[in-house]
């Protein structure tokens, strides 16, 4: 079965090293959103200033970023463990993520006309891991967490 | 002996097998969910964004808000061209700013309306609005109209008001009905006279004599902060103020 598979131990080290990169780029967003950043509209570029500021950009007073956050640590979390709550987690999770930057790329383009690079960049990292976390869980749902060779501290010294 | 270990044997196999059956349900139900979550999530997505669509969102709507908090903010405070306040208070604040930024709209609602309401009003400061073009094309009607609406008195109304409703940069939401719009939602009193002076060529020209001096002063983003008074020599700039705090910190120095 798992022949045409990645090895699971290599696949939850690809989701935990692009997680990480995930959590970069949804706290760089924060960060900059929450003033940290420049606060200005330079010559020329706008379009993120321009989602950050739009009505989108926060749910509930919250800013989306954060949502980004959390998600992407809680696939972090998923890629250490080799059994199925965290293959079906990883998964819930990164498909959840996939959707909603399905829907928010729909907004930058179609409702605020402006386009973000760093958004850009997080919606592309949600695709790769949801694709990851897919070929996860099809591949090795089910599968004895033992029999996989790879322990979860290896996962972690590269997330480290 | 022979016949036990047979037993034990078979005790083992019949075990893995239900293991395996075991396994085997598991990943037939986890796969099962997993397909449900995706169409579900599909589902989602679809009506979130039919919901979306069907709700315009473009800033071509003319129909203004926060018409009376704007005249609240500045009812009562003199105003003479782009400046706000008592003409014999000392210290002298200049914004300058672009009408289609989308920062320069964030301070005018919620760094600006405190430093009106405790600098300006009790006559301790006069803030200017100088035109810093650097959005976009749109930007110069936008800020002519704010100019001809100065030469009424309405000059502040205007630019607060057009914050309160401004689209987004360069979407083509700056039409001459919008400029009108917020005229009248200004208050502007002589309408007639405000669209041919808009038009003018003095109009344009303050412009390009605003933009020019904010770019001497090598401010390279807006809105950007100058301040002058007795405490400074001449204009100081201040950069991008951040917040009402450090603008007071400002003041405070300039006194």
């Amino acid at each position: 079965m798992s022949m045409n598979f990645p090895r699971e131990g290599t696949l939850r080290r690809i989701i935990a090293f692009v997680a990480v990169i995930g959590i970069g780029v949804a706290t760089y967003i924060t960060i900059a959103d929450s003033g940290g950043g420049a606060p200005a509209c330079l010559a020329g570029g706008g379009g993120c200033e321009t989602v950050a500021e739009s009505s989108y950009s926060h749910i509930a007073g919250v800013n989306i970023a954060i949502f980004g956050i959390f998600g992407y640590i809680l696939l972090l979390i998923s890629a250490f463990f080799a059994n199925d709550a965290a293959r079906f987690g990883g998964f819930a999770v990164a498909l959840g993520g996939f959707g909603f930057s399905v829907y928010l790329t729909y907004l930058e383009i179609f409702k605020i006309e402006a386009i973000c690079q760093w958004c850009v960049s997080s919606a592309v990292l949600m695709t790769i891991l949801f694709l990851l976390t897919a070929t996860r869980l099809i591949g090795y749902a089910g599968a004895d967490g033992a029999a996989v060779p790879s322990g979860g501290a290896e996962g972690e010294a590269e997330a480290a | 002996m022979s016949n036990k270990k047979e037993r034990e044997k078979r005790r083992e196999e019949r075990l893995a097998e239900e293991q395996r059956v075991d396994t085997t349900d598991r990943r037939t139900r986890l796969l099962q969910l997993g397909a449900g979550a995706v169409f579900l999530m599909i589902a989602v997505v679809v009506v979130l964004i039919v919901v979306n669509s069907s709700s315009s969102g473009s800033g071509g709507d003319t129909k203004l808000e926060e018409v009376a908090s704007v005249e609240k903010l500045l009812n009562g405070i003199p105003s003479e061209k782009l400046v706000i306040g008592d003409p014999k208070a000392k210290v002298h604040l200049i914004e300058y700013g672009d009408l289609q930024c989308p920062i320069c709209r964030a301070y005018s609602e919620q760094v600006l309306p405190e430093i009106i309401q405790k600098r300006v009003r009790s006559g301790e400061i006069t803030l200017e609005f100088r035109n810093f073009i650097i959005i976009g094309a749109d930007s110069t009607p936008a800020g002519e109209a704010a100019v001809a609406a100065g030469n009424q008195g309405r000059g502040w109304n205007y630019i607060e008001l057009w914050y309160r409703n401004q689209g987004v940069e360069n979407s083509g939401y700056v039409t001459d009905e919008f400029i009108e719009s917020i005229a009248k939602g200004a208050k502007v009193p002589n309408l007639a006279k405000w669209n041919k002076e808009r038009k003018e060529k003095s109009a344009t020209e303050e412009l390009e004599k605003t933009t020019k001096e904010a770019q001497n002063f090598g401010m390279n983003g807006t809105p950007s902060f100058a301040i002058e008074g007795p405490g400074t020599k001449g204009i100081e700039l201040l950069g991008t103020g951040e917040s009402a705090g450090r603008l007071e910190e400002a003041i405070e120095e300039a006194k």
